[in-house]
């Protein structure tokens, strides 16, 4: 059933994709910094992989540091009832 | 259709309020759990102010809700809850869709590779390049929230938005953690 309705549905092109990869390509800095149209789909997707993981450790290591940072926050000091009033 | 300057306002928002909620409900956490707060309610914050327009984000509060302690902060975050309903159930009867289809194609590629084995060494070498691109493709659907349900090209026009909004999620932790260290 599903599967006639899925084919009813227009065919992807081969230049949609070129074009799709092409955006990504642009947002990598890896690639973005050599030539442009010289990386190859596995490579654009390979290096993708690489920045996303890269961009969810690095949320994690902001995370921590002011996870740290709140917590070290000196409770008389007067800077500390500006970060409260904002953040706590 | 990426706004990002509208998208860093909403996140910030979101998140200082999801702060207040997390770190006003208990005076002494450890640095853990408070750790594990902050991120929890930036994604959350990341997510909702994307405001159900992409898949990636429906899928990430769907994730998050399966743990009900979140709810408190989802509540708050994402307003009316019915944007994400349903978004979780949606990918369970995805994935059983997709695991059938891909126990049909297996069944039938094997009668494909025998005949591709006799031909030239270039198909070889597109052979190689597809098996790549198919490995890869995989990686980034589990990176993806929500990935493993989406077909070729979703996955890319996902990732595109998924990277956008995770850059404006860093830039703006990394100038409030800058100001937090100013301010001690």
């Amino acid at each position: 059933m599903s599967s006639r309705r899925s084919r009813e549905a227009p065919r992807i092109t081969d230049d949609q994709i070129i074009q799709l990869l092409s955006k990504l390509q642009q947002l990598l800095p890896e690639i973005r910094n050599r030539r442009s149209n010289k990386a190859s789909a596995s490579k654009v997707l390979q290096e993708t992989c690489n920045y996303v993981r890269s961009l969810h450790q690095e949320v994690d290591d902001l995370s921590d540091r002011l996870s740290q940072l709140l917590s070290t926050v000196d409770a008389n000091s007067p800077e500390a009832s500006i970060i409260q009033s904002l953040i706590m | 259709m990426h706004n990002s300057s509208q998208l860093r306002k909403e996140f910030i928002k979101k998140w200082i309020h999801g702060l207040q909620i997390c770190c006003s409900s208990k005076k002494h956490m450890n640095l853990m759990e408070r750790k594990k707060k902050i991120k929890l309610s930036a994604d959350i914050a990341l997510a909702s102010a994307k405001n159900a327009t992409t898949s990636w984000s429906k899928a990430l509060i769907a994730d998050v809700k399966i743990d009900e302690e979140n709810m408190i902060l989802i509540n708050n975050l994402s307003g009316p809850e019915s944007k994400f309903v349903g978004a979780h159930d949606q990918r369970v009867t995805c994935h059983k869709r997709i695991r059938s289809k891909k126990i049909l194609k297996k069944s039938c590629g094997v009668g494909k590779r025998i005949k591709r084995m006799g031909s030239r060494r270039s198909d070889l070498a597109t052979c190689i390049a597809e098996r790549l691109v198919k490995k890869r493709t995989k990686v980034l659907k589990r990176l993806v929230p929500g990935g493993e349900s989406m077909d070729e090209v979703t996955i890319i026009k996902e990732a595109l938005d998924y990277i956008l909004s995770l850059r404006v999620q860093v830039d703006v932790m990394k100038n409030v953690v800058n100001a937090t260290g100013v301010l001690d």
